[in-house]
């Protein structure tokens, strides 16, 4: 076999491997067909617009940048793939006050803001696709989701349920301040008289993300699939 | 012909004694750098490993948290390790299969240096904070044009002196590194391309990542070990390869199968459904390329026993190749789509599968390349056989426990992970006795490491036996003397002594 031959070879196996899977699905996906939702009663057609509040692009590169997604995962996936739709808490909130359950998989639109999907390689700790709303229901129910955050990546272990957990701590993501005058809206509930610790820049941003991570935005039923979630015994 | 031993003459040895001498800086300073790489690297995994089960281990600054320790460990596994024993391999081989002396030295040592540079620069940037968060791709931006330019500048010449061999048969080792060394360019450049400067959409983005982690090993790693060792084994054992038209059905296969492979690692996620069932469905039928060539190089081998016995080359390269076929079963049974794959998908099995991959099978024929290659290049012999023996041992028994363990831990993780009745949290319990597992077998690894690394060192400051024996295993240490027997070495090619 001569090298043309050889190359022209790799270039056959390869390259349609490389087109079909890597370049037409990446360059199809770039431009997705925006969902037309339909008002049969109004008579009115809109376009979905998902919709994520929060510092989700610098909150992502901190996310990225300290090793989130080593052991936390950002998806949903559907029951063909997984049993992570049973998990009460994963998907949404089996128990809205005003929607019931809201509990769906993950869609294309979820990842918006974002430059790269931190889907995730490993769940050590539990899915994060909801943590925002799992913290605001339920973690700090009454409370202030975001100190919540604070102090949980401040110190994991600190709570009595949460002494099993193997998250590390992130205390280098907080600044440690002598006291002067009043003590910050931020400062954490630790340490000393004279010290304050307040959350860095990079936390805000990381906080912010996290409490992004929440599926509530009412989805086109084309989107929502909820397979068990309408089920009694689900 | 389909063996890479031609009739020895006088020009012969001299052409070769040439190759040898030319290449003495470039393959050592690959290898010693290589090696102190993988010495790094193993401790980072020691550590990073430690931290999942002890999360207070050396807890508080920010450059020792586990999100940064874990992917400068498997990066400088990498980019550090694997990547440079591959390229020593890849221009050694390619100039002896060839015939033709390096006469890029300068160039290969200046671009070696510039990977170093990169791999540091990177490993650095990890550590403070600057990680991409791409699995296998965490270096900050400016490292990879770096790594690009300073790969072309070390292989570009293994593909001229290809295109300048004398006319005749090209031997099957020939077709798998020059793949690989058309493959990683291209692989690599699509992904940097694609993720770092083309706006795409964030999900396909990271099916691309997991493509590219999946190539990075079934289309550089694999290939670059298939090509040594099918120069390894029938040189030891002096006997052309089983079945020529066996290995050219591999090479095929591999080329044709693995490209598909990858994206099953995102099945469930909102991509194109087709192209997680077209992953799963290669990395299964990756099976088929791996045993050819495994059956192949193993039939080859135990056609003579006794070789198997002495030569620490052939040790090391068939125990590789053993793992290879470990490597694709597993690939047919950790994904099968409906069954095994969820357990799989996001549980330690990953981890165990590619420490499978890059040290079982990959790092393994490395090892036995180098201690096939070091005598020639350095003109001197391996100085202990216990040194050996024991990087021998120790390896296999580490490598064995890392990847068994977070082969199997991962599937009953999994099957926690997938049992939605009972609590997350015992899911994650499940897996705090494979995780501590992994940390001690991670200590064995070292060991034998600390012994490759000094006996690698000693020998590229030229400490080595001068002997025009080489050392053997299975013997007293000092039986194989400069005075001791001689007669059955006469297929391992030996190089003359010192003068």
């Amino acid at each position: 076999m001569s090298l043309k031959n050889f190359i022209l070879g790799l270039a056959a196996t390869f390259g349609t491997a490389w087109l079909a899977v890597v370049i037409v699905p990446f360059f199809t996906m770039r431009a997705m067909d925006p969902i037309v939702v339909v008002d049969e009663v109004a008579g009115t057609e809109e376009v979905f617009i998902p919709k994520r509040t929060g510092r989700v692009t610098d909150g992502s590169a901190v996310y990225a940048a300290n090793g989130c997604y080593l052991c936390h995962t950002q998806v949903v996936r559907p029951t063909y793939a997984g049993n992570d739709m049973f998990r009460p808490d994963w998907g949404g909130i089996p128990d809205d006050e005003e929607r019931g359950d809201t509990r769906r998989e993950t869609n294309p639109f979820d990842f918006i803001g974002e430059h790269f999907a931190h889907v995730g390689v490993l769940r050590f700790g539990p899915d994060l696709s909801n943590v925002g709303n799992r913290v605001i229901h339920n973690y700090a129910r009454g409370g202030d989701p975001e100190m919540w955050l604070y102090e949980f990546l401040y110190n994991p272990r600190a709570l009595p349920e949460r002494r099993k957990s193997r998250c590390p701590s992130h205390r280098f993501l907080f600044d440690q301040k002598p006291l002067r005058g009043q003590r910050s809206r931020l400062a954490l509930n630790v340490g000393d008289e004279n010290l304050e610790i307040i959350p860095s820049r990079e936390a805000r941003a990381l906080v912010s993300y996290l409490l992004s991570l929440r599926k509530d935005q009412p989805v086109p039923d084309d989107l929502d699939f909820a397979p068990v979630a309408r089920s009694d015994d689900g | 012909m389909s063996s890479p031993n031609p009739p020895t003459t006088a020009a012969d040895a001299l052409l070769r004694a040439g190759i040898d001498r030319s290449l003495r800086h470039p393959v050592m300073f690959f290898l010693t750098s290589g090696a102190a790489w993988l010495a790094v690297s193993i401790i980072l995994g020691m550590v990073s490993s430690m931290k999942m089960h002890n999360p207070t281990f050396l807890d508080g600054p920010g450059w020792l948290t586990y999100g940064r320790i874990f992917p400068a460990h498997i990066n400088t596994f990498i980019y550090g390790w694997g990547f440079q024993a591959a390229f020593a391999a890849i221009i050694w081989l390619m100039a002896r299969l060839s015939r033709q002396e390096c006469r890029n030295v300068g160039t290969i040592l200046t671009a070696g240096h510039l990977w170093n540079l990169g791999v540091s620069l990177g490993v650095l940037g990890i550590l403070s904070g600057r990680g991409t968060g791409m699995p296998w791709m965490e270096f900050p931006l400016f490292a990879w044009p770096i790594m690009l330019l300073s790969y072309l500048a070390i292989v570009v010449w293994s593909f001229i002196q290809f295109r300048l061999r004398p006319v005749g048969h090209t031997y099957i080792s020939q077709w798998y590194l020059l793949a690989a060394i058309i493959w990683f360019p291209w692989i690599f450049l699509t992904a940097n391309i694609l993720l770092h400067f083309i706006t795409g959409h964030p999900l396909m983005a990271a099916g691309i990542n997991a493509w590219f982690r999946s190539a990075l090993i079934f289309l550089f790693f694999t290939p670059v070990a298939l090509g040594a060792a099918y120069y390894l084994v029938p040189k030891v054992t002096g006997r052309p390869v089983h079945s020529y038209s066996l290995a050219m059905l591999g090479f095929w296969s591999l080329a044709a199968i693995a490209p598909w492979a990858g994206m099953q690692k995102l099945i469930g996620t909102p991509i194109p459904y087709f192209l997680p069932y077209i992953g799963a469905a290669a990395t299964i039928l990756f099976f088929i390329p791996a045993v050819a060539a495994a059956a192949n190089l193993i039939k080859t081998a135990i056609a003579d026993g006794k070789v198997m016995a002495y030569s620490p080359t052939l040790r090391f390269t068939l125990a590789g190749i053993v793992a290879l076929v470990i490597l694709g079963f597993a690939a047919v049974f950790l994904n099968l789509p409906g069954s095994t794959l969820r357990m799989t998908q996001f549980s330690l099995t990953g981890y165990g599968f590619d420490i499978l991959a890059l040290y079982a099978f990959f790092s393994f024929v490395m090892f036995g390349a180098i201690y096939f290659i070091v005598p020639r290049v350095t003109r001197r012999e391996w100085l202990s056989t216990r040194f050996i023996r024991w990087h021998f041992y120790l390896s296999i028994y580490g490598v064995i426990a890392v990847a068994f363990v977070a082969l199997f831990g991962g599937l009953m993780q999994g099957a926690a992970q997938e049992n939605w009745q009972e609590p997350w949290v015992n899911a994650m319990t499940q897996a705090y006795p494979y995780v501590i597992t992994i940390t001690i077998a991670w200590t064995f690894v070292l060991v034998s490491n600390f012994f490759f690394f000094l006996h690698l060192l000693l020998m590229w400051l030229r400490l080595g036996r001068r002997s025009a024996h080489p050392t053997l295993l299975g013997q007293d240490d000092h039986a194989f003397s400069a005075h001791g027997p001689d007669g059955e070495s006469n297929d391992v090619e030996t190089p003359a002594p010192a003068h």
